[in-house]
């Protein structure tokens, strides 16, 4: 869709025809079943909606999610919470104009008893009404802003990934100690990379840390950071945190190792820096990275090998920490849907509010009283193993 | 001051690309009346092919024969597009038709590669870094400045100096007498096209080292050659050369200067142009010149 706004902006007698376009490529987009069977009531099937991007830039997030949502389910024989389960998938595709209608057309047109996915933090924000007022619950199984969880909270709204601010505190303080020097703070100009450098800044600062200097790039528009690795170095500054996903994480990563920086100044960073398809894109480039996530390939624990072996068998790739995400929620719902027999709305959050302690791959975690997930972060480094690169863990983070 | 100076440089070197990439686009639109919005698909193809064939790094011989595949590529491309285009003749119709195209190969692109974003390293022997006014400086960026050079001094000779220079420059003035001279002026105006998509699709190659590969990028890219287009105006080889390296600079300078007006700057700059001089700063209607 991204084409027609190309158009858009340079040639306004393209507009009407280029609407219509986009008008028939969004209708197409949103086609899947019709089924009629009701979503409330007890026992039986349920039906789970499925909000996810399958198109456009967070597609790869989006298949991932999908991916460790279908896990789980064929790990359980295709029930949760001992019903059978129906999965209804959507797609969110770019931001809230389009993830909010398939969000709405899940719950009116295909009667979900509860929908799960959602990657644009604008997207989940916009729900938020929709969801509290049709009483229906929405699982956000990405979308990070603070806000969510936060200010904007809803008794229907529940998280399992991770507030932005919460991903970059735990890395603050850590970096304080270890780098012996100011740190330059980097981040996309749009609210998530704000919130990853106010969360980190705020334990950095009270840990006695200094900063260097702090920089916000035009978000999407960025390919070539030259100037601003200028600016860097300019700085004196010993480190450099630096929050950034998708191609603009690979143009990052890889002009710093270019441009001659990885060598002399640290790059810290939010997970997401180095996650999934990014990293095997950096390859060498992102050698020595250092970031603070909830999840890693590299965790030493039975259940998490166990989780990365299933995974690989199934989809001849490594798990994301967008799988774990949506496989958290899968078993967010089967521990719920044990608990109650009515899959209303208003019925299944009691269920959430009572699931306890989660046992997942990223270690055990439980909801918080803001129905956020209350996880430990880890430290992780990117290291060269087997000719590709990892996520090695080296310790769980305070 | 260096800080500026290496900035000037990458300028150079993203100017350098922008130049290989909107060329075709404006010899196309000045010399046969056709908007190719497919411009930057053909651009990505040529960047895919890159993924595909050096991947995660290889010498320069195969480098090479991403280049040589990838215009192969962009001339097939180049080839069919002025096929379908010669049958319409009004701009919306081609804008729409060209925009279509567009889609299609990028999802095809799309399916084959998949959503990922993708890299491409820079050949082996040029892989490392050199001090330049006190900085670490990619060396493959100083070739991509080279490459730009030995780009236009070679279009200049070929448009200007050339038979098949004069043959093409006389297409465009008079189509009707170059064909009563025995000149087939569709083979003529098929071969810029071809030649110009095939361009892009080389850029792509080259390109990839820097900007990668990934879904939305044809795109980024379409605009900026048409802003380059539009500055430097339309069919005029010299005017894609200077809008290019204008470009090039005012991305770069400006980041560095005014980072907060960054993303705003190069379209003020053809704002700028467009009341100024609204065909563009070298433009080229009723012949070509180099």
């Amino acid at each position: 869709m991204g084409v027609l706004s190309v158009v858009l902006r340079s040639r306004r007698a393209a507009t009407v025809p280029a609407l219509a376009l986009g008008a028939l490529v969004l209708s197409a987009c949103s086609g899947s079943s019709l089924g009629q069977s009701s979503g409330g009531g007890s026992g039986g099937e349920i039906k789970v909606g499925l909000l996810v991007p399958l198109s456009g830039v967070y597609a790869p997030l989006g298949q991932d999610m999908r991916n460790g949502f279908q896990l789980y389910l064929d790990q359980h024989g295709g029930k949760l919470g001992g019903r059978s389960v129906k999965v209804v998938t959507a797609d969110e595709g770019e931001g809230p104009q389009t993830g909010v209608p398939a969000a709405q057309k899940l719950v009116t047109q295909d009667q979900s008893s509860v929908v799960v996915g959602v990657v644009n933090s604008a997207t989940a924000l916009g729900l938020r009404d929709f969801f509290t007022e049709s009483k229906k619950p929405l699982i956000v199984a990405n979308a990070g802003a603070d806000a969510i969880t936060g200010s904007g909270k809803s008794e229907y709204i529940w998280r399992t990934s991770f507030a932005n601010g919460k991903v970059g505190a735990p890395l603050g303080s850590a970096v304080a100690k270890e780098v012996d020097g100011s740190v330059y703070l980097i981040a996309a100009d749009y609210a998530a990379g704000r919130e990853m450098v106010a969360g980190f800044r705020k334990t950095f600062e009270a840990a006695g840390g200094k900063v260097a200097g702090e920089k916000y790039t035009p978000f999407g528009k960025t390919q070539d950071f030259q100037p601003y690795l200028s600016g860097i170095r300019g700085s004196g500054a010993k480190a450099v945190y630096g929050f950034y996903a998708g191609a603009e994480a690979v143009s990052f990563v890889k002009q710093y190792k270019q441009f001659g920086l990885a060598d002399k100044t640290a790059l810290y960073g939010t997970g997401f820096l180095t996650e999934g398809g990014v990293l095997d894109a950096q390859g060498q480039a992102a050698v020595g990275v250092k970031t603070s996530l909830h999840y890693s390939t590299e965790i030493d624990t039975p259940r998490n090998k166990q989780f990365v072996a299933d995974y690989r068998k199934a989809f001849q790739k490594a798990p994301t920490v967008y799988t774990v995400q949506a496989y958290d929620a899968a078993a967010v719902l089967d521990k719920a849907l044990a608990n109650t027999k009515n899959s209303d709305g208003t019925e299944l959050i009691k269920a959430f509010a009572g699931v306890g302690t989660i046992d997942s791959p990223r270690g055990q975690w439980s909801f918080d009283s803001n129905h956020d997930a209350q996880q430990k972060y880890y430290l992780r480094e990117v290291r060269s193993s087997g000719g590709t690169t990892v996520n090695a863990v080296i310790r769980e983070l305070g | 001051m260096d800080t500026y100076l290496v900035s000037v440089l990458n300028g150079l070197a993203m100017g350098s690309l922008l130049f290989a990439i909107a060329l075709g686009l404006s010899l196309v639109f000045g010399m046969m009346d056709v908007l190719n919005l497919a411009h930057g698909a053909v651009y990505l193809s040529g960047a895919y092919v890159a993924v595909a064939v050096v991947g995660d790094g290889a010498g320069m011989a195969v480098f090479v024969l991403a280049v040589l595949v990838a215009a192969a590529t962009g001339a097939i491309l180049g080839g069919a597009l002025a096929g379908l285009t010669r049958a319409t003749p009004h701009h919306l119709d081609q804008a729409l038709l060209t925009l279509g195209v567009a889609l299609v190969i990028a999802e095809l692109l799309a399916v084959g590669f998949g959503n990922d974003v993708h890299s491409v390293a820079a050949p082996a022997p040029v892989d490392g870094g050199v001090t330049v006014f006190g900085e670490t400086y990619p060396v493959y960026r100083l070739l991509v400045i080279a490459f730009g050079m030995v780009l236009a001094v070679a279009v200049y000779f070929l448009v200007e100096r050339s038979r098949l220079g004069s043959v093409i420059r006389a297409t465009v003035a008079d189509r009707v007498m170059v064909s009563a001279l025995g000149i087939n002026t569709g083979r003529v105006l098929v071969g810029v096209f071809a030649a110009g998509a095939a361009l892009a699709a080389v850029g792509g190659v080259l390109a990839g080292p820097i900007l990668g590969a990934q879904p939305g990028l044809d795109e980024k890219v379409l605009l900026l050659a048409l802003v380059v287009v539009v500055i430097g105006g339309l069919g005029s080889v010299r005017g894609a050369l200077l809008g290019a390296v204008l470009i090039g600079q005012v991305q770069a300078l400006g980041t560095a200067l005014l980072p907060e007006y960054a993303s705003f700057m190069i379209f003020a700059a053809m704002a700028v142009v467009l009341v100024l001089r609204p065909s563009g700063l070298l433009p080229d209607r009723t012949a070509v010149h180099a």
